[in-house]
């Protein structure tokens, strides 16, 4: 029978009622050859130390939860596989995020991220039952299906530098989601999003580092998004200059 | 942007919560690691960028001062230091030029107008294509020059 291999995982842990700053724990344990990251961190959490926390959900990398930085590399636990990595594999939470307790990150101000796009179809005035589906083309679908994509995991942000030295830098993810609504036929809100666009730490605050779509497990592209998003909103602003009316979609 | 706030006011939430937390990390391995570097260095070139802009005003000054002015311009292209320089800056701009390229795609829509955007390869052969004419027709005419 074949010798079960071990493998070192060095996990950060901090516990807010004790520790003064995180620290590093390290934990010896059986692996298996089809395990990812997360199953590691179950395993020490269910069978070597109970008191360990992290976040994690659906295990098949849909529900964005079980975000960490893997050997200094923002990923998906749940996707990552843990033989691709030695011996010794560092697991540590986000960057970027404050961090509430070992591998558990503070989301709020990603959430306060997200509610200042307005993540939803924007209407003038809502239609009538009567008028029927608002109908959209596959084509139209398809200028903007990429950036729907994303399932709010904060790798991106975990990746980003910008961040780091821009506070009230919107992010890759809030962007690429407020574009995403942008360039969606049944929507009206551009105007109201553009003018969060270009406000401090808007759009322009991003120096495309493209590190965030380096990270994105689901090929969102944000940064591209971003960029995108600056030239709509340059034209936007000249046609409205030149043509005086007003924000212009 | 500002460089002097404090890393660890990123990701703050709106209101502070009940939970003391600690502070967050910058990413790992920034600056020195992986795509950082190019992104790094790509902000370096704007060094470069600076430099040869105060040099061409320098030298539209000299234009404008009579003919003695224009030829001390001409003769401190000769310095050796000035050589090394505008080699370095003609390498480090070729670079930071043909990475911008390298970028481009991502940043176009998937149409531009009624037409599906180009592959993104052609994109980047269009784009350093006529850099590579331009710099060539450019350098022609400083080579008459001299």
């Amino acid at each position: 029978m074949a010798e079960t291999q071990k493998k070192t995982i060095v996990v950060t842990r901090f516990d807010p009622d004790r520790d003064e700053a995180p620290r590093q724990q390290s934990y010896e344990i059986p692996v298996e050859p089809d395990w990812k990251v997360l199953d590691a961190l179950n395993y020490i959490k269910d069978h070597v130390d109970p008191t360990l926390s992290h976040r994690w959900s659906c295990r098949m990398a849909v529900c964005g939860s079980c975000g960490m930085n893997v050997d200094g590399s923002p990923k998906l636990t749940c996707k990552d596989a843990l033989s691709e990595y030695g011996d010794t594999v560092e697991v540590t939470p986000l960057a970027n995020f404050p961090v509430v307790r070992d591998l558990v990150v503070d989301i709020e101000g990603f959430m306060d991220r997200f509610q200042k796009v307005k993540p939803f179809i924007l209407r003038a005035k809502e239609l009538s039952v009567e008028a029927g589906p608002t109908r959209q083309s596959p084509a139209e679908l398809d200028d903007f299906r990429q950036f729907s994509m994303c399932i709010n995991c904060m790798l991106c942000y975990a990746a980003c530098p910008v961040i780091t030295n821009e506070p009230d830098f919107l992010g890759p993810a809030a962007i690429a989601l407020g574009h995403r609504y942008n360039l969606d036929t049944r929507d009206e809100g551009q105007a109201e999003r553009n003018k969060v666009f270009r406000e401090d730490g808007g759009i322009f605050a991003c120096s495309y580092a493209g590190e965030c779509s380096e990270v994105c497990p689901k090929h969102v592209d944000p940064s591209g998004a971003i960029q995108q998003a600056k030239l709509a909103n340059v034209i936007d602003w000249l046609t409205g200059l030149v043509l005086r009316r007003g924000e212009a979609r | 942007m500002s460089h002097a706030r404090p890393v660890v006011d990123a990701m703050k939430p709106s209101k502070p919560g009940e939970t003391r937390t600690a502070p967050p990390r910058p990413p790992d391995g920034f600056p020195s690691q992986g795509n950082y570097r190019a992104y790094v260095a790509f902000g370096f070139g704007g060094f470069f960028l600076f430099t040869v802009s105060l040099l061409v005003l320098r030298a539209v000054w000299a234009l404008g001062n009579g003919e003695a002015a224009w030829n001390r311009v001409q003769a401190s292209f000769q310095n050796p230091i000035y050589v090394i320089f505008h080699a370095l800056a003609f390498l480090w701009l070729s670079w930071f030029i043909l990475r911008l390229f390298r970028l481009f795609p991502a940043t176009q829509p998937k149409r531009i107008g009624p037409f599906q955007r180009p592959p993104d390869a052609l994109l980047v052969a269009g784009l350093s294509g006529a850099f590579a004419v331009v710099t060539l027709i450019v350098a022609a005419i400083l080579w008459g020059c001299a």
